[in-house]
């Protein structure tokens, strides 16, 4: 095994994790709201690029792009049929409507679909660099670095900005920001809608890395939860350095000790730091 | 409900149901709906403890359900135990295994807690599927049919007219503990301490405790079902971890109404009954499923019941 060729693999799964959890963290420090069909949408994300490169011809550099757009309206109904429980904050039948959504487009991507499993190619993806005995493709090179752009950005906008001011104090009392004249309600949807279309770009850039199927939903990012859990609820910084930290252990895990058990054990790490620290490694 | 109800009319209304397959025509189809309605109700109440209770979101219950087919079907096939044994053997692997999962998520509460048994549902459908101990993929075949007696007396069988009465009186007897659960010390002081944490404390009571003795004591329950599954379906796989599960056991405790102690059961019966009788294929009954989650806790948060309130008042107001 080489060493170097594990920490690069470490870095790209890493950075992939960290994109797909990141829409994920700032819902859930703003809105307190977890949607268990995150996995859902990733997957819807990734079939609506394949179709539109399928269906309209159109080529990955476009079809990605209006995936995003895509999840970012659906993500406007979904909030718009949420939004009387998020105003209320009822966060147990919030969570069990997002599993009813997935559900829901788990059914009728399989209907639309088809479930057989698909190949949404990226150009990208064939083009490899090779240094020596080191291999890596520019597919990762452009999710490595749109990760860390993006990452980058988002810090800014949320602690340099009016407009992260105003997440910031949603997050903190939605009450008492209410009070202040914030207008909470548009706050959520702004959300929520990042998420989606957090998450469709994510699918843009991570899914063409293995075949793409109308029932792989959450099972596939099933490892942003440990993300979005270790690095702290809504820590931007901490599901990066989660993000990255679970990719080493993944990778290393999976060429030193045992490939099938790399989820099961990512996991165990996960347990084991909430029985230490319930808060994630972010908490205070 | 059935509180306010006497208890020979409850014993009128049990033995009633348990003709119910026999009076619809007694056709084998009719018999399997009804057997799956009893098992699949009985998995939904062990989550019911929790969710109507405790007021948490328990995504981990799948694992006490496959627990106990796994261990009804591995000790029946390899070891020859009759139904006895390997019933007791399913609460006792599912009693433990709470215990462990309780322990670890003592400190979480709201969607970590979920997050957490879902995390841990995924990790022991993953064990299941690569451990070549518990079957792997292929999950175990060949569970041998069903065989409980006492005093000489007994059931035995494979299929769904033979299992029907074992069915029947899981569910009466999972009713029954549901019903005193709900007046039990237990049962109460895990209301309070959804209901007011503070005050529960303030009362001596211990959160955590009430806590972790609610979620051991639901595991059996949602064991028992699966430890009945296995027989029905002589074959257990990985596909108890399912996601299907999961949704239809939430959406039968949300769909009627939480904390009515036959809403879980009406709930598994109407599912039951569309995807057996009124099915539009695997994925359209998925759409349906979830669907319908959605919209109940999106429309009538309180489930159907809550219509029922509304459509009272109404009634009162006009009249």
């Amino acid at each position: 095994m080489n060493l170097t060729q594990q920490v690069i693999n470490g870095l790209v799964l890493g950075s992939g994790y960290a994109l797909v959890a990141i829409g994920w963290t700032v819902l859930l420090g703003a809105a307190r709201l977890v949607n268990f069909a995150h996995g859902q949408l990733y997957m819807l994300a990734a079939f609506l690029a394949w179709a539109a490169m399928q269906k309209l011809g159109v080529s990955y550099f476009v079809a990605v792009p209006l995936s995003v757009l895509a999840l970012g309206l659906l993500g406007v109904a979904l909030q718009g049929m949420m939004q009387r429980l998020v105003m209320q904050q009822n966060l147990t039948s919030l969570m069990i409507v997002t599993l009813g959504f997935g559900y829901v487009i788990q059914g009728s991507a399989a209907r639309i679909f088809g479930g057989d499993p698909q190949t949404f190619a990226s150009p990208l993806e064939k083009a490899s660099v090779h240094l020596g005995e080191l291999w890596f493709t520019w597919q990762d090179v452009v999710t490595l670095v749109g990760t860390l752009l993006l990452f980058g950005v988002l810090w800014l906008v949320l602690n340099r900005t009016r407009l992260g001011a105003l997440v910031r104090s949603v997050a903190e009392d939605p009450k008492l920001a209410q009070l202040f004249g914030i207008n909470a309600a548009q706050v959520y949807i702004g959300v929520f809608v990042f998420e989606c279309a957090a998450v469709a770009l994510g699918a843009g850039l991570v899914a063409p890395r293995s075949p793409i199927l109308a029932s792989m939903g959450f099972d596939e990012v099933i490892l942003t939860f440990v993300v979005v859990v270790l690095g702290g609820i809504g820590s931007v910084g901490g599901s990066l350095l989660a993000g990255f930290g679970l990719g080493m252990f993944t990778a290393l895990f999976g060429a030193l000790v045992s490939p099938a058990y790399t989820t099961a054990a990512a996991f165990l790490v996960l347990l084991t730091v909430l029985v230490v620290r319930p808060g994630g490694l972010a908490a205070r | 409900m059935m509180a306010r109800l006497s208890a020979p009319l409850a014993l009128a209304l049990a033995a009633l149901a348990y003709f119910i397959p026999a009076v619809s025509g007694g056709a084998p189809v009719v018999y399997a709906a009804c057997t799956t309605i009893a098992i699949l109700a009985v998995m939904a109440y062990g989550a019911d403890l929790i969710l109507s209770y405790l007021g948490e979101v328990s995504l981990g219950h799948t694992i006490f359900w496959a627990t106990g087919g796994y261990a009804a079907s591995m000790l029946a096939v390899n070891y020859g135990w009759n139904g006895w044994a390997t019933a007791a053997a399913a609460i006792v692997a599912a009693v433990v295994l709470a215990c462990v999962l309780g322990l670890v998520t003592l400190r979480t509460r709201e969607f970590v807690f979920s997050l957490v048994t879902y995390a841990a549902a995924v990790v022991a459908m993953e064990v299941a599927f690569n451990w070549s101990f518990l079957g792997g993929s292929d999950g175990i075949v060949g569970v041998p049919p069903l065989v409980l007696t006492i005093f000489g007396w007994g059931v035995s069988g494979a299929a769904n007219t033979d299992l029907w009465p074992i069915a029947w009186l899981l569910l009466m007897a999972t009713l029954l503990f549901i019903h005193r659960f709900r007046r039990s010390r237990l049962g109460t002081s895990a209301l309070m301490v959804q209901m007011n944490p503070d005050l529960a404390t303030a009362l001596g009571v211990d959160a955590r405790r009430v806590r972790l003795a609610v979620f051991v004591t639901s595991a059996p329950i949602s064991a028992l079902a699966g430890w009945l599954y296995a027989y029905q379906r002589a074959y257990v796989g990985p596909d108890m971890f399912e996601s299907y599960f999961l949704v239809l056991m939430l959406t039968a405790i949300v769909i009627i109404g939480r904390r009515l102690l036959l809403g879980p059961l009406i709930g598994t019966a109407l599912i039951i009954v569309q995807q057996t009788f009124f099915s539009i294929g695997g994925d359209g009954d998925k759409i349906i499923l979830g669907a319908v989650l959605a919209a109940i806790l999106l429309l009538w948060p309180k489930g159907l019941i809550g219509l029922w309130d509304v459509a009272a008042r109404r009634l009162r107001s006009s009249a």
